[in-house]
């Protein structure tokens, strides 16, 4: 402030560095240590490498790091413009999104957002776009959110850390392919303690980064000033936005979709009036993004179902970058931002109609001047003013009166309405229906009879002004003009061409007025090489922007017209042939081979045979090679006339011809040569450009510290990665070149509409209720439907139930799936593969294990990302995912199996072989089990022979009553028990329930949750009802009664065999014992004398070994309490040793890396 | 969910390349008309073999037939290919005819394809199993399929009326098709054959042999023309003679052409050898007119010949996201009729431009995208 510019020649105070004191110490003492260290890198024999296999090692890391970095190169098909990047702001309710939102488009664009409704699509740059959308807080919106994100703003109330939005909102993301994510951490003012601050700041990045990666960008935004973030900070995350790169995900490069930003309601009115629940017409308008859209694509509107596109129009973009806008005027403000929903924007294109928002004050401002009715001032009127005058003077909506002056014009013929792109900036002459505009118009080099043509079609009535047709781009431009600066609407909708005038024109009806140019042109249309083959093969071509497309395709539609003859030249009339072939016969046979035998050359002539020669290697080589550069060069020469098919042009392409002729094909060859250096040269400057940008980014930096000097000599070695990435560059170069080649309306018929571009797509049969429920908070995701994803079949996936998840899931419980764009409710069955990879049914899934689910619902290509969800509502306190998938392929049939025991009885024992009951039910079923393994309880194993025979087993016969059938022989290793219970087990296939149910919860009030199916558990608890028990299941106290054997008898006759010693011995009992256990005994008394002293003897020997005993004890105790004395010591000195040692190899560690990193 | 919308189609016209791409891009079809005005109307018996032979290879297709036969519904299910498959393909038609639509349906399966084809390997209505060697295989190395998996063998040779011949057949499957910008065609460098006979004399074939030299020799030295003499089992069941030729160009392109002459089967055929049905042609003038047939192909001009246009067409619209660009000489019918039904089924359109100066048309397109969704993922 003080400074002013009088202070210019005042010179500053040079800074003085420190010459003594602490901080002057530090800095010599800092000078000292580089130089040591510089000294110590002098010496490069003291820092080689001492041992081989570390060099090794460290070498073997290096390469293997080097090759992790590696990431198959992807293949980027977007070409042209990139269409706005998403950032979609998620967080809980009450941090600070909108907030957000708003903050960052004052800091875009310098005007602010009343509210945050639906996409905001804003200029950040001269290269960038970005469209901010608010993330729903309800699961669904979430699901959506991530699908079509390309940069998630995460917000993070740092006052109350994480909630768990912010992580179901991660894992979404994960599942659906990961675009790139950034934290934003609010509500920091909260806190007063700046060491709190600080600490808790560190806390939630770390939190933060275990979430995503090491280093993943947390931003954090201090607090508010005047209810707003503080201008600086926003302006930084608007940078960080603004470096930012996405990288391409695999199911967004492969599906196209539209983030719509607008969406409008068209169904005729008269039919709501009728009954206001029909099915309705609506149209959305957004970006393509993703990949080229077809026309024959079907679409899945987000929670709404599959819908066939009814017509697909592009627009000019509503919001284009700076650099792509032609600034018409310098009133022309440049659009910087786009958001119909939220009511910003001006201007509003339609396909066939420009709406206009006004201010209520602009309104009373045009009406006031009306009815004063200043003639003086009618002349200095603004355009604008007037057209908005003109439209306010409308007494009836414009759509009616574009249908009345439709009819008025042309009721002859009941047409549609014909769609335009507001596409190229070529500002043409405004084609009115008065003559002398016309006449100043002309071009100038136009020739004679392209004169009287325009002249014959101009003085005609208002039909002959759809006789414009050569030219398409135009068409489209004059009815934007037309829509927009004329004053009568009589005029407007005169510039309404439509597909069925045109053919009207070129047929019999059109004949009268157009006959005359026609005949100056037969000569020269005779004449022309150039038929259109196009034409030929593909009948008439559809070749006008917007589409309406048939579920019926009716082939063989192409009726010769004139047309077609007319413009046949005399050589190609053999092609007559390949007419006919489309016209008549629908049963021919399909042969390949087409020559016939009979019609030849005789090859044997000389100059028929010498007409060839140069196509062999042994004519003349330059001519041969001339053939294919000729060819090639004037294929370019055709492209460019091509769109042209009137008579202009046949004078410029003789004229090209003779150009050709005379410079023969020296010309052509270097031509060639340069276009093709040309291609090298830009594939050579994109891979360096991708090149350069990768080694920009962080990780790789990082890398190269690491990897230190092997870095570079691994960069040389990778020469396969170069090649894979050059050759998706020169693919890329030469679709490019390939593709600008063609005119515009056939490159649209090619490779359909291009990413980027702002696309109308009308929508049929749309059920009322999405009108009704429309909530612009929750943006539609529209997505297109690739290869037989319309399908519905089974789907095998790898799931696992997420770790956060309380329960484990059960089988055939209803959970809800997101896969692709889908969202859908389905009864899984879980199963793991066996060893032997059969696939085994598991009633719960496991805990912490993959496992496969497999379910019935619409196809989803493998390696597809799937996330389940159980419950859709918002006040569920715990986490809401349940488990994540991936697709492992896709039947039509599952193939999963349980296991089945059959249990039976046997009913008659022979030797080995038993009959055995209950096992099956018919003998029929017998038959199906023959050969089958079978088990005893015991173990003993054994074979299904077959159904028993009926004398046999069925003894209830015999008795009158009725054959019992299943009865099975079965034969054994051994001989079974009768007591034996016999098992046969078995696998049993599965039936995967065929149901699904898709989420359409764009078809109700958002704030009501979803209800689909419920899970058995559910029903139990509204109703009360206990869960049901099986009293065979539940477990008892085994009750074993004692076994009792019968007594062992042994025949008579055996008996009489046996010998004595093995014959039973049938003794009495006796009542008595025997006189020789009764006796007692009595000693002598020298005996007893003895028996004495032994006893004496013994009880001495017994104290004395007693005695012996408790001495030893003590002995050894104390030995004991020696030894563990003497061991805590040793034990002691030895942890000394070791820790003194670990320090020793520390430290010499920690020098040895130093010395290697320096 | 139950409702199957069933793209409607008449007549048995393009029945292959629709069922083919019906397959691949899981389209119901309900085609209807087919031979109703015919004095026996319905399908005819290789069309049935043919659905017999997706049936074979697919997982849980849908095909249902009208009493008359005049009207077919098809709801394809997964290719899932393998091996140890056996199709007996009929009499009415060659091999050549199954082996079209099947090497593209092969590409696209789960699983390798291993089949064994019986019935008629050469045929002059269809292309020989001959070429399928030695120019389709090649053709399709061009759009990235390995060169290793692909295989064909002949066991035994079988010509109409009674056929007998076997074909073994092994096809990769790929995860999608590379695509090619494929215009020059080169020049020819050298011109190889097989020239075959059953169940007739071993002369037959010289003579063929040196009759379709006679012509090339003019044009071009190295010329090379082997013969395969098939005698007893491997022989099949009727007698017949035939020849099979390919122009290999500089660029690697390969033009093929062949022919076969054998009685004709019982009371249907007439059009082909309509004016000599008890005699056959003799076997000098049937190499002397093949030999005329390749240089008239070779004289149209393009990098493949008119039979293998369609293959051609259809490798292309079933690449990845990429401008492919083939040069053909005149279009056939037969390349015609797959050009629309690719239009209709693939939503691909090509743009065509001819080139007046050589004769040939430049066909440009934008591939479908068509990735082998029935491969499982480890």
């Amino acid at each position: 402030m003080a400074m002013d510019s009088g202070a210019d020649g005042q010179s500053h105070k040079a800074h003085r560095s420190r010459h003594s004191g602490a901080s002057a110490k530090k800095k010599t003492k800092a000078k000292n240590k580089d130089q040591n260290s510089d000294q110590k890198q002098q010496n490069p024999k003291a820092f080689a490498f001492r041992s081989n296999a570390k060099a090794k090692r460290l070498q073997s890391r290096a390469v293997e790091k080097e090759q992790r970095r590696l990431h198959l190169p992807v293949i980027d098909r977007s070409y042209g413009e990139l269409p706005p990047f998403v950032v979609v702001v998620q967080g809980p309710p009450q941090v600070g999104k909108s907030l957000l939102i708003k903050t960052l488009v004052k800091h875009y664009t310098k005007h602010n957002l009343p509210d945050v409704r639906g996409p905001i699509t804003i200029v950040s740059g001269k290269q960038r776009r970005l469209q901010f959308v608010e993330c729903p807080n309800d699961i669904n919106g979430m699901i959506d959110a991530a699908k079509f994100a390309d940069l998630a703003l995460l917000l993070i109330d740092g006052s109350y850390g994480f909630e768990m939005e912010t992580f179901e909102f991660l894992n979404i993301l994960q599942v659906h392919g990961f675009p790139k994510v950034m934290g934003v951490l609010t509500h920091l003012d909260k806190f007063k303690d700046v060491k709190k601050l600080k600490k808790t700041k560190q806390r939630l990045k770390h939190r933060f980064w275990t979430e995503i990666y090491d280093g993943a960008k947390l931003f954090y935004l201090s607090g508010l000033i005047h209810g707003k973030y503080p201008k600086r900070e926003v302006h930084n995350l608007a940078r960080f936005i603004s470096v930012m790169k996405f990288p391409p995900l695999s199911w967004r490069t492969s599906h196209p979709y539209l983030l719509v930003d607008r969406f409008e309601d068209v169904t005729p009115p008269e039919r709501v009036q009728m009954n206001s629940k029909c099915d309705r017409n609506v149209t959305f308008y957004g970006y393509l993004r993703g990949c080229n859209l077809k026309k024959g694509t079907k679409v899945h509107i987000a929670g709404v179902g599959d819908f066939s596109l009814a017509g697909v129009t592009g627009l000019s973009d509503p919001c284009p970058l700076p650099s792509a806008a032609k600034k018409k005027g310098l009133r022309d403000k440049e659009k910087l931002f786009y958001a119909p929903m939220s009511g910003l924007g001006d201007l509003l294109y339609d396909k066939d109609a420009v709406y206009i928002n006004i201010n209520d004050q602009f309104v009373q401002y045009s009406k006031v001047d009306e009815m004063g009715g200043t003639t003086n001032k009618e002349n200095k009127r603004d355009v604008g003013e007037d057209l908005v005058k003109s439209l306010q003077a409308v007494k009836s909506p414009i759509d009616e009166k574009l249908e009345k002056t439709k009819i008025s014009l042309f009721s002859h013929n009941g047409r549609k309405r014909r769609k335009a792109i507001f596409g190229d900036g070529v500002d043409h002459s405004n084609l009115k229906s008065t003559d002398e505009e016309n006449e100043g118009d002309e071009d100038d080099d136009s020739d004679n009879d392209n004169d009287e043509g325009e002249n014959d079609r101009s003085n005609e009535d208002n039909e002959s002004c759809s006789g414009s047709e050569f030219s398409d781009g135009d068409e489209e431009d004059l009815k934007s003009e037309d829509d927009r600066s004329n004053e009568d609407n009589e005029s407007c909708s005169g510039s309404e061409f439509s597909d069925g005038d045109k053919e009207d024109l070129k047929s019999e009806d059109g004949m009268g007025n157009i006959s005359k140019w026609r005949a100056s042109l037969v000569e020269r249309a005779s004449k022309k090489q150039n038929i259109n083959l196009m034409q030929l093969v593909y009948g008439k071509s559809a070749s006008t922007s917007n589409t309406s497309t048939n579920e019926v395709k009716d082939d063989s539609e192409n009726e010769e017209s004139d047309e077609d003859e007319f413009f046949k030249p005399k050589g190609q009339r053999a092609k007559n042939s390949i007419e006919g072939l489309g016209g008549g016969n629908i049963n021919t046979e399909d042969c390949s081979k087409s020559t016939k035998i009979s019609e030849l050359k005789n090859w044997k002539e000389e100059e028929v045979y010498e007409s060839i020669r140069d196509r062999f290697v042994t004519g003349d080589w330059s001519k041969g090679a001339l053939r294919n550069q000729m060819s090639e060069a004037k294929t370019e020469e055709d492209d460019i006339d091509g769109d042209f098919e009137d008579l202009e042009t046949g004078e410029k392409y003789e004229s090209h011809q003779k150009d050709d002729s005379s410079n023969g094909g020296i010309q052509k060859e270097d031509d060639d040569a340069i276009e093709e250096r040309r291609l090298k040269k830009l594939a050579l400057r994109a891979k360096f450009d991708a090149h350069y940008d990768g080694s920009e980014s962080p990780e790789e930096e990082t890398d190269v510290q690491n990897g230190g000097k092997f870095h570079r000599s691994q960069a040389n070695d990778s020469g396969y990665y170069d090649k894979l990435k050059e050759e998706i560059e020169l693919q890329k170069q030469i679709n490019i070149a390939e593709l600008d080649d063609l005119d515009k309306t056939t490159r649209l018929e090619i490779e359909g509409f291009r990413t980027g571009m702002y696309l109308r797509l009308e929508v049929h049969d749309v059920p009322f209720e999405m009108i009704e429920y429309f909530d612009p908070c929750h943006p539609i995701l529209v997505g297109g439907i690739g290869l037989g994803e319309e399908n519905v079949g089974y789907m095998q996936t790898r799931l696992k139930r997420h770790r956060w998840h309380k329960k484990v899931l059960k089988t055939r419980d209803p959970i809800i799936v997101s896969i692709g764009w889908r969202r859908y409710q389905t009864t899984p069955v879980y199963a793991i593969e066996d060893q032997n990879g059969r696939h085994r049914m598991l009633k719960y899934t496991p805990e912490h294990m993959h496992c496969l689910a497999m379910f019935w619902g619409p196809l989803a290509p493998p390696k597809t990302g799937v996330l389940a969800v159980q419950n859709l509502s918002n006040n569920q306190a715990a986490f809401r995912i349940i488990a994540t998938a991936y697709v492992l392929e896709f039947n039509h049939a599952a193939r999963i199996v349980k296991k089945i025991k059959l249990v039976g009885y046997p009913c008659k024992i022979f030797k080995k072989t038993a009959l055995i009951k209950d096992m099956f039910t018919s003998d029929l079923e017998v038959a199906r089990f023959e050969g089958a393994a079978i088990r005893t309880v015991s173990g003993i194993r054994g074979q299904v022979k077959k159904a028993a025979k009926e004398e046999i087993g069925n003894q209830p016969k015999k008795k009158g009553g009725q054959a019992r059938e299943g009865i099975a022989r079965c034969t054994f290793e051994d001989r079974i028990l009768m007591s034996d219970i016999v098992f046969l087990r078995a696998w049993t296939q599965v039936e995967v329930p065929q149901f699904y149910n898709a989420l359409t919860t764009s078809l109700q009030p958002r704030q009501k949750t979803w209800q689909g199916m419920k899970t058995v558990a559910e029903l139990r608890r509204e109703h009360n009802l206990s869960i049901p028990v099986n009293k065979d299941s539940l477990y008892k106290p085994i009750e074993r009664k004692p076994r009792k054997f019968n007594p062992l008898v042994i025949p008579k006759a055996l008996q009489a065999d046996l010998p004595f010693e093995s014959k039973p011995k049938n003794i009495p009992h006796r009542k008595r014992p025997l006189l020789e256990d009764r006796r007692a005994v009595v000693m002598e008394p020298h005996e007893r004398k003895v028996h004495a002293l032994v006893q004496h003897l013994q009880l001495i020997r017994n104290d004395k070994m007693k005695k012996r005993k408790i001495k030893e004890e003590e002995k050894r105790k104390e030995v004991e309490a020696q030894r563990a004395k003497d061991e805590q010591v040793l034990r002691k000195r030895r942890r000394e040793e070791r820790q003194e040692r670990y320090r020793e190899q520390d430290k010499l560690k920690k020098k040895i890396r130093r010395h290697v990193e320096a | 969910m139950g409702k199957i919308t069933y793209k409607r189609l008449k007549g048995s016209q393009n029945m292959r390349q629709r069922l083919l791409l019906a397959t691949l891009k899981s389209t119901p079809v309900l085609i209807e008309d087919i031979h109703a005005d015919d004095t026996l109307p319905g399908l005819r018996p290789h069309e049935i073999s043919l659905l017999r032979l997706f049936e074979k290879l697919t997982d849980d297709c849908l095909i249902e037939i009208n009493e008359t036969g005049t009207k077919l519904k098809y709801k394809p299910g997964i290719i899932v290919g393998g091996s140890h498959l056996v199709h007996d393909c009929g009499v009415s038609r060659a091999i050549g005819y199954f082996l079209e639509p099947l090497i593209l349906l092969g590409l696209f399966a789960r699983k390798t394809l291993v089949i064994i084809l019986k019935g008629i390997t050469n045929d002059s209505k269809d292309p020989s199993v001959d070429t399928f060697r030695s120019t389709t295989f090649p053709l399709l190395k061009r759009f990235g399929v390995p060169s290793e998996g692909l295989k064909l063998e002949i066991k035994s040779r079988g010509v109409s009326p009674h056929g007998g011949g076997e074909v073994h057949l092994a096809i990769p499957t790929v995860q999608h098709l590379t695509a090619t910008m494929w215009t020059d065609e080169g020049m020819v460098k050298r011109i190889r054959g097989e020239a075959f006979t059953t169940r007739v004399s071993v002369q037959l074939g010289n003579e063929m042999i040196y009759a379709a030299r006679g012509i090339f020799n003019r044009l071009l030295p190295d010329v090379y023309i082997a013969s395969d003499y098939r005698k007893r089992s491997e022989a099949g069941n009727s007698s017949g003679y035939g020849i099979s030729l390919v122009a290999e160009t500089t660029s690697g392109c390969c033009i093929s052409a062949d022919t076969t002459v054998s009685y004709p089967r019982g009371d249907e055929e007439e059009d082909i050898e309509g004016e000599e049905k008890k005699e056959l042609i003799p076997a000098a003038d049937v190499g002397e007119k093949l030999a005329s047939v390749l240089l008239e192909e070779i004289e149209k001009g393009g990098v493949v010949d008119s039979t293998h246009q369609g293959l051609l067409f259809l490798l292309c619209a079933l690449c990845v996201n990429d401008v492919s660009k083939v040069r053909v000489g005149k279009l056939s019918p037969y390349g015609i009729e797959t050009l629309r039904e690719i239009r209709d089924f693939l939503d691909v359109q090509f743009v065509i431009k001819p080139d007046p100066s050589t004769g040939t048309v430049i066909l440009k397109c934008w591939g479908s995208g068509m990735k082998n969704l029935s491969r499982k993922t480890t």
